[in-house]
């Protein structure tokens, strides 16, 4: 029994480890460059990959499901970094929106001819990371090292991109690269933590950090932090008191935001600028 | 009467009315840049009704449900404007983001630990416009009336504060006053509009027609003109097309709207000679 406990411990801890450090430091840049709804539509284009697959004969969260989920998600990213309005009649994030309500449109429209399709959007939300295994552990941590070492590598460009784009040669092109990014590990993560919490690892330590701080190295450190203590007070929840694993973790991360915000609101500062949101 | 007005001639209605007042708001929505507001209020509505469902046990369409979804409605409504006014380091649109993925979190918490999952969330998500009654178009008709002309009332604070919108943040407590009256009037339509047509109907009628008229620079009157047409065409399309081809309707209309944003984007130039308006 203690060892099943340690077992299930070890193996999560390890995945959420992980993915917390790149989630953070991608979701950093959706923050402040306000693009929201991004990773809903490439977690959404992912599931729907995914649901594609189930259509044409593949078991839903085998690694043949991944392929279609990857190229759903390359196919969003191309359409994010190319569709950027011109003014200020419509925002980004409007069109991001619009991208996110059609993909998930296309995965209720298919799952209306898939057998039992209402379970696999159900599932897709929800995520079933309770079935995470050590190869999957390793698989994960490569890739994601892989694409750590490249944002470290052009991470003066990306950053560049988000606080002077006008200053990025090739704009869309970089914005293209950083959504492939976003969209690889949206397809790594959708089939284990599923849409919701996936989003959540995203958005809420990076959300939480932005609030106190601009620089990028604190925010990352002090994002990753906080999102771990979150995540292992959820994971516990979830397995001492029986709750839903997904939303727990979910839940945990808002209660850390909420107290974030009321921090914030007691304590307000005008030293760190307004943020326009929007491009 | 033909089966085809039998089955679909209360759907369509219940597009139309939401139509009208939905195009409306979506104008305020997109000057305010807060895309995520009605999927994060009707999650939060939907919060409520689940609550009501599985924790106070209420059944049906009972006024306990109505009741619980407003207060929370008025709880994110107050949050939204209250926080705007005090936290300026972060987009309120990613505070409104992230609180849909807590409230998302919440409805799939409650939802895992009572019976039934996935159906409510295929419900909540596509709605169930095909079941449409007299008496739903009636009660929407009536509230929609009383909305539409609060809204036209306090027509003048609220069109100043969303044209300003993202110019700063909101200190005083009129324009936070003003901020959560807006919202909550918002709330209550995406309420009521979500009980009949789901989620991810009531986002497309809110940003989808306001962002085709915002292709073009029109005066007002001829931008709600524009917006009705368009909204009223799409649930007409996409009426028929779930009807002949056996779809779920609520996705078949988010479709037809998707379809005309691409139209009318790729032809936007002679639609702009047609409508005689600047390029």
């Amino acid at each position: 029994m203690t060892s099943e406990i340690v077992r299930f411990f070890s193996v999560q801890v390890a995945l959420i480890a992980v993915v917390l450090v790149l989630h953070t430091y991608i979701g950093l840049h959706i923050i402040r460059r306000t693009l929201i709804f991004s990773d809903l539509v490439l977690d959404q284009l992912a599931a729907f990959g995914a649901m594609v697959g189930v259509a044409l004969g593949v078991e839903y969260g085998t690694a043949g499901s991944y392929l279609p989920a990857l190229f759903a998600v390359l196919f969003g990213a191309l359409l994010l970094a190319w569709i950027k309005p011109k003014g200020q009649a419509i925002p980004r994030e409007a069109v991001i929106g619009i991208m996110y309500a059609m993909a998930l449109v296309a995965s209720l429209l298919l799952g209306d001819k898939l057998r039992g399709g209402g379970t696999y959007v159900t599932k897709t939300l929800a995520g079933s990371m309770l079935w995470i295994t050590w190869p999957l552990v390793t698989v994960t941590t490569v890739v994601y090292i892989l694409i750590l070492i490249f944002h470290f590598k052009f991470h003066r460009k990306f950053i560049d991109l988000a606080e002077r784009p006008e200053t990025v040669n090739n704009e869309k092109f970089w914005d293209f690269l950083l959504f492939v990014t976003q969209g690889i590990i949206t397809v790594l993560i959708v089939p284990i933590a599923g849409v919701l919490l996936a989003y959540a690892f995203l958005m809420i330590p990076a959300a939480i950090v932005a609030m106190f701080t601009k620089k990028w190295l604190l925010a990352v450190v002090f994002g990753w932090t906080i999102g771990f203590l979150a995540c292992l007070i959820g994971l516990c929840c979830s397995y001492f008191l029986n709750f839903p694993y997904g939303p727990s973790l979910v839940l945990s991360l808002g209660l850390f935001f909420i107290l974030a915000t009321i921090i914030r609101c007691l304590f307000p500062s005008n030293k760190m600028g307004f943020v326009k949101g929007g491009e | 009467m033909p089966p085809i007005i039998q089955i679909l001639g209360l759907p369509f209605l219940a597009c139309f009315l939401m139509s009208l007042i939905l195009g409306y708001l979506g104008t305020h929505v997109l000057k305010r840049e807060v895309i995520f507001i009605d999927i994060a209020l009707a999650q939060m509505a939907a919060v409520g009704s689940i609550a009501a469902h599985t924790i106070f046990k209420a059944h049906g369409d009972s006024a306990l449900v109505y009741v619980c979804s407003f207060g929370c409605v008025l709880l994110a409504a107050g949050f939204y404007a209250f926080v705007r006014s005090r936290i300026n380091q972060i987009s309120i649109e990613a505070i409104i983001g992230i609180s849909y993925a807590i409230a998302a979190a919440t409805a799939l918490f409650l939802l895992g630990i009572a019976p039934g999952g996935h159906q409510h969330i295929q419900h909540i998500l596509s709605g169930s416009l095909l079941w449409m009654r007299w008496e739903q178009i009636i009660v929407s008709l009536a509230v929609f009336s009383v909305i539409g002309f609060c809204f036209y009332l306090t027509r003048k604070p609220i069109a100043s504060i969303s044209n300003s919108y993202q110019k700063g943040t909101a200190k005083s407590l009129s324009t936070v006053f003003w901020d959560f009256a807006f919202y909550v009037l918002l709330g209550v339509v995406i309420t009521l509009s979500v009980e009949m047509a789901g989620i991810v109907v009531v986002f497309a009628f809110l940003i989808v027609p306001a962002t085709i008229s915002a292709i073009f620079r029109l005066h007002l009157h001829l931008q709600m003109i524009v917006i009705w047409i368009v909204a009223i065409l799409a649930s007409f399309i996409g009426l028929l097309f779930a009807y002949y081809f056996d779809f779920s309707v609520g996705p078949a209309v988010v479709l037809a709207l998707g379809v005309e944003l691409v139209v009318v984007s790729l032809c936007r130039q002679p639609m702009a000679r047609l409508l005689k308006c600047p390029q």
